[in-house]
């Protein structure tokens, strides 16, 4: 037996979690300007399901581009501080796709590496990843050559598959709050025998990714020619550690005058040249091509030699979205040869 | 001989005479649409150019980064009228050499054809560029400038503020322009932090407007920065306001000529005084 949840019922979700004082996430249409980007569903026809990929990924929902951390008001003989946490909204995300899925797995252990950081913790806590298996792809999909997959349930707690007859989808619990998700829709899941499901895509492999972290692990690929070469046309600028769903970068900074302000955690790039610029005036990282081995060798050495994890899932978006077409998959590429 | 045809042999006599160092081009990206920015080196080397209707990157930014050209020697390039533009802008300020650089221009013609345009230096295309003033090409930008010009400031201002608010600081723009070449941008300063670093929409708001009047008589309008852009920020219509400005406010057409004064940089006897006395 297999439990379903048809289309027809998506706003009934919608309401019945509105109810339970829980917001509804969901991938919105890139039309009127707007672009691609998981946000606030009041009704079911406001998400868009037939796109491949969001554009900006599940990453902002946890860790947003600009966020406030604490707010100070300073006195003659004392500073008042008090922090800005998240709030305790309970969230579904409803349409993540394995590969962004993947990725807030893939960062759980940074997060709550040194210290546990309340404000992904918080959200993650409070949010249920409902994800959909691919039934397309792009040519900038590449999941599979990280040992990923379009039907991957790494980092779901919920697995939805389509039913080739379009009508909905097969509903998988995949983790414990997966589970009691799944079991507080009650009837709002239909129990029937396995339908058949809408053909998962096939995503041929780009690259050899063990190949590639064995090649970026020796000491002596440090130094090799090949990061200036793949990185000549690299303009540094920030687009693909920001639409990259595991990068996670930041900066700290202050706004506001002598008396009061806030304090704010921006997205930072290591692409930017100045991103390792030294109060001494020494720049550690002061070629792009110094720059671009430190993005390769950290997403595909350091990463994971300290958290197990390579922290790229292969959504493409880096090769996507790049303004010259760069992206991982060609360096990675050149390093497989 | 196609025009492809003719300037891979020109590029690669220019390199196997040992005339240029490099030369700056395109070639094959990841889907049929897509060009890559490739740095020829040898004679060999050079069959990977390729020329067409997708090739509309302005090149001429990597003129001014140390990695791809010293600054000595010699460089061959790409180039449309708008990159150009670009190399007299970059020389009357002082950034390149021009008698460095053997241009390899090109138009592309209505129908995506590719049209050679004949010389090397730019000085022979000095007319060309003259012409484009005078008869400014035709924009599908005309009439949606036209619709935000027909609103209230007000309109305009939250015009503005919805697409700014799409703004992830991601500096695309920035880099992407061949204007921008500052080693530190002013977003970058600190001692005071001058534009909000954050992207939140005064930031957003601060951050392109500050970046729209510091090209203000120095865009050449090449799109790299709209084209950039992840978030699809309609960045033209701002450019091609501040252009037709520069022109009407000093008769300022941006990259003339290499020994051109910068509009914002220098001052006629007949600039309008209006605002000041």
């Amino acid at each position: 037996m297999a439990k379903i949840l048809r289309k027809d019922r998506l706003n009934e979700m919608i309401s019945r979690l509105a109810s339970r004082n829980t917001a509804v996430f969901g991938p919105s249409p890139e039309a009127d300007g707007a672009i691609s980007q998981f946000r606030l569903m009041q009704t079911s026809d406001e998400i868009d399901l037939e796109r491949v990929l969001t554009r900006l990924s599940v990453k902002s929902l946890f860790f947003p581009r600009t966020e406030p951390m604490m707010r100070f008001d300073i006195a003659k003989q004392s500073i008042d501080m008090q922090q800005i946490l998240p709030d305790e909204q309970k969230r579904v995300v409803f349409g993540c796709r394995p590969c962004d899925a993947a990725s807030l797995a893939m960062l759980d252990g940074l997060f709550n590496w040194d210290y546990a950081d309340a404000f992904w913790n918080r959200r993650r806590e409070n949010t249920t990843i409902v994800s959909i298996a691919c039934t397309r792809k792009d040519d900038f999909c590449m999941c599979t050559s990280l040992d990923l997959a379009p039907d991957s349930s790494f980092g779901s707690d919920v697995l939805l598959k389509a039913a080739s007859d379009g009508a909905g989808w097969q509903v998988e619990a995949i983790s414990d709050k997966g589970r009691r998700f799944v079991e507080s829709l009650g009837d709002l899941l239909v129990e029937q025998n396995p339908p058949e499901l809408a053909a998962t895509t096939v995503v041929e492999k780009k690259f050899d990714v063990a190949k590639v972290c064995e090649w970026a692990a020796q000491d002596e690929n440090f130094e090799s020619d090949l990061w200036s070469q793949m990185s000549e046309r690299c303009l540094g600028c920030g687009v693909c550690t920001y639409m990259c769903p595991t990068c996670h970068c930041f900066d700290i900074q202050d706004e506001g005058n002598a008396y009061r302000g806030v304090r704010r955690k921006n997205w930072d790039s290591c692409s930017f040249s100045l991103f390792t610029l030294h109060t001494s005036g020494h720049n550690p990282r002061p070629t792009q091509a110094s720059r671009w081995r430190q993005r390769i060798m950290h997403k595909f050495n350091y990463y994971p030699s300290k958290f197990q994890h390579r922290s790229c899932t292969g959504c493409g978006r880096c090769t996507r979205y790049c303004p010259v077409d760069m992206g991982v998959a060609e360096t990675l590429q050149a390093i497989g040869r | 001989m196609t025009a492809l045809e003719n300037f891979k042999k020109r590029a690669k006599e220019l390199l196997a005479g040992g005339h240029v160092d490099v030369v700056i081009g395109y070639r094959l990206g990841t889907t049929a649409e897509l060009r890559r920015t490739v740095f020829v080196r040898s004679a060999e080397a050079a069959d990977q150019l390729v020329l067409d209707g997708h090739c509309r990157e302005n090149l001429a930014g990597y003129l001014t980064r140390p990695e791809v050209w010293d600054g000595e020697g010699v460089v061959a390039i790409f180039v449309q009228p708008a990159g150009i533009r670009t190399i007299n802008i970059l020389a009357a300020e002082g950034q390149i050499d021009p008698q460095r650089i053997t241009l390899l221009a090109f138009e592309l013609a209505g129908s995506e054809a590719i049209k050679e345009l004949p010389g090397s230096s730019v000085d022979d295309f000095a007319g060309l560029i003259e012409n484009l003033k005078s008869q400014p090409a035709e924009t599908d930008l005309a009439a949606e400038i036209e619709k935000l010009e027909s609103l209230s400031p007000q309109q305009r201002f939250e015009f503005w503020q919805e697409q700014f608010s799409k703004c992830i600081r991601c500096y695309a723009c920035r880099q992407a322009c061949p204007m921008c070449y500052c080693r530190r941008c002013i977003v970058e300063q600190n001692q005071p932090q001058w534009i909000c670093a954050s992207a939140h929409d005064l930031g957003n708001f601060e951050w392109n407007i500050v970046r729209a009047f510091h090209l203000a008589g120095r865009c050449i309008e090449c799109g790299n920065c709209e084209r950039a852009c992840p978030v699809n920020i309609p960045l033209m219509l701002l450019n091609r306001r501040l252009a037709r400005e520069a022109l009407e406010a000093f008769d300022h057409f941006a990259g003339i000529r290499p020994d051109q004064p910068p509009a914002l940089a220098s001052f006629k006897q007949d600039d309008p005084q209006h605002f000041i006395l």
